[in-house]
């Protein structure tokens, strides 16, 4: 009997418009309210802090209970304006690892003074270098705007996003960008908002972290520490396979989601939550990620007395670009298990702290 | 419908170089107001004629107007085994505007989507985070599970696009798919509506080509020009520009914004120079912004045209065009009008030989 009635086209839906909301890493903040007004209302408390991390609360009701974390992260890769310089065009920075091999002749959009389109600057064919790209920082985006227009509109530091466009390919795979990682934010927004207070097992903070593209550690970390969690589940866009890659190394797309076997990461939660799958039939498979999972794991691991903390992946193809792409079936798994790891009793018996944090 | 909207659905249109039926369709049904003498010819050029003045006239005289229907596309050339289709490109198109992209694919079931990948940053060793993705490392993904299943929707043979959201930005500006050459198709049509409303007194006939498999080289123009053989053939065109930041001036081919770019020479066609000056005189004359061409780059449909039967005096007008060839071209919609009003300014003060 499965916990949760996922509606395919509805969750669909709802990746999109969260995906959509814009949110370049660093200026988590212009997000926040857009996501409240989304989701706000399924949540008992919203947190916002200095960092950017947005925290969405669903209490037990129960006394004494566990605190359980899911981390998301709400940043995603852009850009970051440097200077507005001669014709109106704008030389900017990266912000998180993008690659510039898909940047020439695509759709941006400038969150200035007024949210704004432009192309970014492909090279004429007459003054290309061989197969050479750009450096990142030679890269220009074309406003359409005077140098006077775009310098009225457009200020040193405006972020930079790529255009939000979704469609659907074969197999109910969905194409879109940021999916790397608010579409694991939105199923575990689903699976917390649509899960009854009662089955749950514990107070539930679900965690939408800052700047995880674009510092080393990530942001999460004070999210972390302010709500001090017995145990965390973070879920982060893991790469899928596809030509040219080794399979030790990626995740077949179709076949659930990766649990990560990390030196660096709670080695029973981990297992606990591999068995949760077992038992409720989730399609899942064991990588090894051997000291990092790449994402914020391994920080929140290390927050305050420590928090025993299981790493969990949605396959994503073209990772980094505009057009991610991943299965509804597998966002359809991980929802699942967001809601089975939250109302799991053993779970929450066993990773429950008896300590208090000094 | 104005102009806007015209180029937007034109762009939006699917039709690679020996695919453009529909564009054909589309364009067929904008000028049926407006002229009841369109045929196609066997190589399906769309050809619309209009005549004006007095049709007893002894010297008439025929003036072909024509822009191109195809756009740069890909052609399926492989079916993976792993639901992965091989691609090449149709017209010149450069590997550095194919990682990521989103492609409409032509299917036994209609247009699917598909996105233009290869494997993600992450995995690409570090020298080659410089250098563009080689076409033969990219791939199409359709969402197919295997080859078989993508079989039962795409062959080797059949055709793709870009995909691209059409849209206007900054100050008068468009950008989107197949500006090159939809643009000259808008010209025209809107051209013809003008003269359907206020005909031309000059005693000409007009035909109005909408020629295939201009992007290929291999044009269909030339047929055309062969069946028409006109006193003079006028080519509407978009051209690269190179008005960007950081290019220098001498490599800056003309500039947006400063209307429409007449030719004088390129890779196809050294221009008559009386027709390019009377074309410089109309434009001043009439108050139409115009510039000339400055660096001897690219080619178009005036390449076989001019050289066709016994010569053709033949003319080429462009809008300046950014990023021609990728997803995302760029043009200002000043330029456009420009363009399709200079031409219409020609065939209206057209009586002898130039």
């Amino acid at each position: 009997m499965k916990r949760l009635n996922i509606d395919r086209q509805q969750l669909k839906s709802f990746i999109f418009s969260l995906c959509a909301i814009p949110s370049v890493s660093g200026f988590e903040k212009r997000a926040h309210n857009d996501i409240c007004a989304l989701v706000g209302k399924d949540f008992d408390e919203i947190r916002k802090d200095g960092v950017g991390n947005l925290t969405l609360i669903k209490r037990c009701g129960k006394e004494n209970a566990p605190r359980i974390l899911i981390d998301t992260h709400l940043d995603e890769i852009g850009l970051l304006v440097r200077e507005v310089c001669e014709g109106g065009f704008l030389r900017v920075l990266p912000l998180g690892g993008i690659d510039v091999s898909i940047m020439q002749a695509s759709d941006v959009i400038i969150y200035g003074k007024q949210t704004l389109r432009g192309v970014i600057c492909s090279t004429p064919p007459h003054l290309k270098k061989d197969d050479e790209l750009p450096e990142p920082f030679e890269v220009i985006i074309d406003t359409g705007l005077s140098e006077k227009q775009a310098k009225e509109l457009i200020e040193v530091g405006t972020p930079v996003g790529f255009a939000p466009v979704y469609s659907e390919l074969l197999n109910d795979k969905i194409m879109g960008k940021s999916f790397d990682d608010k579409a694991c934010a939105a199923c575990a927004i689903w699976a917390v908002a649509n899960t009854p207070r009662e089955a749950i097992c514990g107070d539930v903070y679900v965690q939408l972290s800052a700047v995880e593209e674009t510092n080393a550690i990530g942001g999460a970390a004070s999210a972390v520490f302010a709500a001090d969690p017995d145990y965390a589940m973070v879920i982060d866009v893991n790469l899928a396979r596809v030509p040219d890659t080794k399979s030790f190394e990626t995740v077949n797309m179709d076949e659930g989601v990766s649990i990560s076997m990390c030196a660096a990461t709670h080695r029973r939660l981990t297992l606990d939550t591999a068995e949760l799958c077992k038992q409720k039939e989730l399609d899942h498979v064991l990588v090894a990620a051997p000291d990092s999972t790449g994402t914020n794991a391994t920080s929140i691991n290390l927050v305050g007395l420590g928090v025993p903390v299981v790493d969990v992946g949605l396959p994503l193809a073209s990772m980094h670009t505009y057009n991610e792409v991943i299965s509804l079936k597998d966002a359809e798994t991980l929802t699942s298990l967001v809601a089975e790891f939250i109302c799991d009793k053993e779970i929450a018996a066993k990773y429950k702290r008896e300590e208090e944090l000094i | 419908m104005n102009s806007f909207e015209l180029i937007k659905r034109l762009c939006n249109t699917f039709g690679p170089t020996g695919c453009e039926d529909a564009v054909a369709e589309l364009i067929k049904r904008e000028i049926s107001d407006d002229c009841q003498n369109v045929s196609t010819d066997r190589m399906g050029n769309l050809i619309a004629t209009m005549r004006f003045g007095d049709l007893n006239a002894v010297k008439r005289k025929k003036i072909m107007v024509c822009a191109h229907m195809d756009e740069v596309g890909f052609m399926i050339n492989e079916i993976k085994s792993n639901g992965y289709l091989g691609i090449a490109t149709v017209g010149g198109i450069s590997d550095s505007v194919l990682a990521g992209r989103r492609v409409s694919v032509l299917s036994k079931k209609g247009l699917i989507n598909g996105v233009i990948a290869s494997k993600a940053i992450h995995h690409k060793p570090r020298k080659d985070r410089k250098k563009t993705t080689p076409i033969d490392k990219l791939y199409i993904d359709i969402g197919a599970r295997d080859g078989d299943q993508a079989k039962e929707y795409v062959g080797v043979g059949d055709f793709a696009t870009f995909e691209s959201e059409f849209y206007a930005f900054g100050d008068g500006y468009v950008k989107g798919k197949a500006l090159d050459d939809r643009m000259g198709c808008a010209a025209m049509i809107e051209m013809m509506h003008r003269l359907h409303a206020q005909p031309a007194e000059n005693d000409v006939d007009v035909y109005f080509c909408f020629t295939v498999r201009e992007e290929i080289g291999l044009s269909g123009a030339h047929a055309v020009a062969f069946r028409i053989r006109p006193d003079l053939a006028i080519v509407l065109e978009t051209t690269a520009v190179a008005d960007i930041a950081d290019t220098p001036a001498a490599k800056r081919v003309a500039d947006t914004g400063s209307g429409a770019v007449i030719s004088v020479m390129d890779k196809s066609t050294m221009y008559d120079r009386t027709l390019v000056n009377k074309a410089i005189e109309t434009a001043n004359n009439n108050g139409i912004k115009a510039q000339l061409k400055r660096y001897v780059s690219g080619g178009n449909d005036a390449g076989p045209i001019h050289k066709t039967a016994e010569g053709i005096k033949t003319l080429a007008i462009s809008v300046p065009t950014r990023y021609l060839h990728s997803p995302a071209c760029v043009a200002k919609l000043d330029d456009y009008e420009t363009v399709s009003m200079l031409c219409e300014q020609l065939i209206r003060e057209f009586k002898e030989e130039i």
